[in-house]
């Protein structure tokens, strides 16, 4: 598998690492104990197209926003994620 | 009180022994190992990378690198080292960090990377394909043209990668990595080049 960097270009998969679903939001500060626990515990296992956070960490050290699908390894996007490179997150 | 007299030694001190190396006749690759620079990592405050930007090519008279490249000046190699970020790599003080700060006070932070880092030139005939064992970048004259840099690994280990102005018209290629994982690099970087016999030596000039 191959990761087009928005910053490199087009690296292997070993200079990178993965975070994980990209789609939990912190909840509020006063949202609760069971939407603390979602956020934090709880992850749904998709069988398709997923958002991933990956960090570029044998690169150019940004992390990044991955769309790919979990059952054929087909990224369809990467963009930078938000704070990575902070010029070009939202340009 | 004990007296300390510190000297500067080169990470690859014990490591680097100048000479042949590998397969016997003409070397194929030569390794240097670039001593006592100046390296300053400067990196844009959230928001202020087009500041930085304008800092710098005041400072430098050159823009900085926003893309995997370097930028040359008379005394200075700009480096990109990843968004927002680059290096200056110089020698004698000019560019140094205590030179710096002033010019960036607003727009960057920047930390001294002099001695955090080991420099290696490698050149020769057979530079790309002992790179090619490392590296999982496209050398090809046409795809890694002079300038053309890249923030990526070799061994599982962090460098920064640049092409330099070739050499007796040969193309030369600069790794930056980290001090305490050159011993590393520099033996695996022997073991791929002693098939094509290599040529090791230690240098001050940029
Ligand atoms: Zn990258």
């Amino acid at each position: 598998m191959r990761i087009v960097c928005p910053f490199c270009g087009e690296r292997e998969l070993g200079e990178f690492t993965y975070l994980g679903d990209a789609k939990p939001v912190r909840p509020a500060a006063d949202a609760g104990e069971d939407a603390v626990y979602d956020y934090v515990y709880l992850r749904d296992n998709i069988a398709g197209m997923m958002s991933e956070n990956w960090y570029h960490g044998g690169g150019c050290r940004a992390w990044l926003k991955v769309t790919r699908n979990t059952l054929t390894h087909e990224i369809s996007a990467v963009e930078p994620a938000a704070g990575a490179g902070a010029a070009k997150v939202g340009a | 009180m004990a007296e300390f007299s510190w000297d500067i030694r080169s990470p690859l001190e014990r490591a680097l022994v100048s000479g042949a190396y590998g397969a016997p006749g003409d070397a194929g690759v030569a390794l240097t190992e670039i001593r006592n620079f100046d390296l300053v990592q400067v990196m844009a405050r959230r928001g202020k990378a087009a500041e930085m930007s304008k800092a710098a090519k005041g400072r430098f008279d050159v823009a900085a690198p926003e893309t995997p490249k370097v930028a040359r000046t008379a005394d200075a190699t700009l480096i990109w080292s990843g968004p927002d970020q680059f290096f200056v790599l110089s020698k004698g003080g000019k560019h140094g960090i205590g030179a710096l700060g002033q010019a960036f006070a607003q727009s960057a932070s920047l930390s001294d990377q002099s001695h955090a880092r080991v420099l290696i030139s490698v050149s020769g005939t057979k530079a790309r394909a002992m790179l090619a064992k490392l590296s999982s970048i496209d050398l090809h004259p046409d795809v890694f043209a002079i300038g053309a840099a890249a923030a990526t690994s070799m061994d599982h280990t962090s460098v920064t990668l640049w092409r330099s102005a070739d050499r007796d018209g040969l193309a030369v290629f600069s790794v930056l990595v980290f001090a305490t994982f050159a011993e590393s690099l520099w033996h695996t970087m022997l073991d791929s080049a002693a098939e094509y016999g290599l040529a090791i030596n230690h240098s001050e000039d940029l």
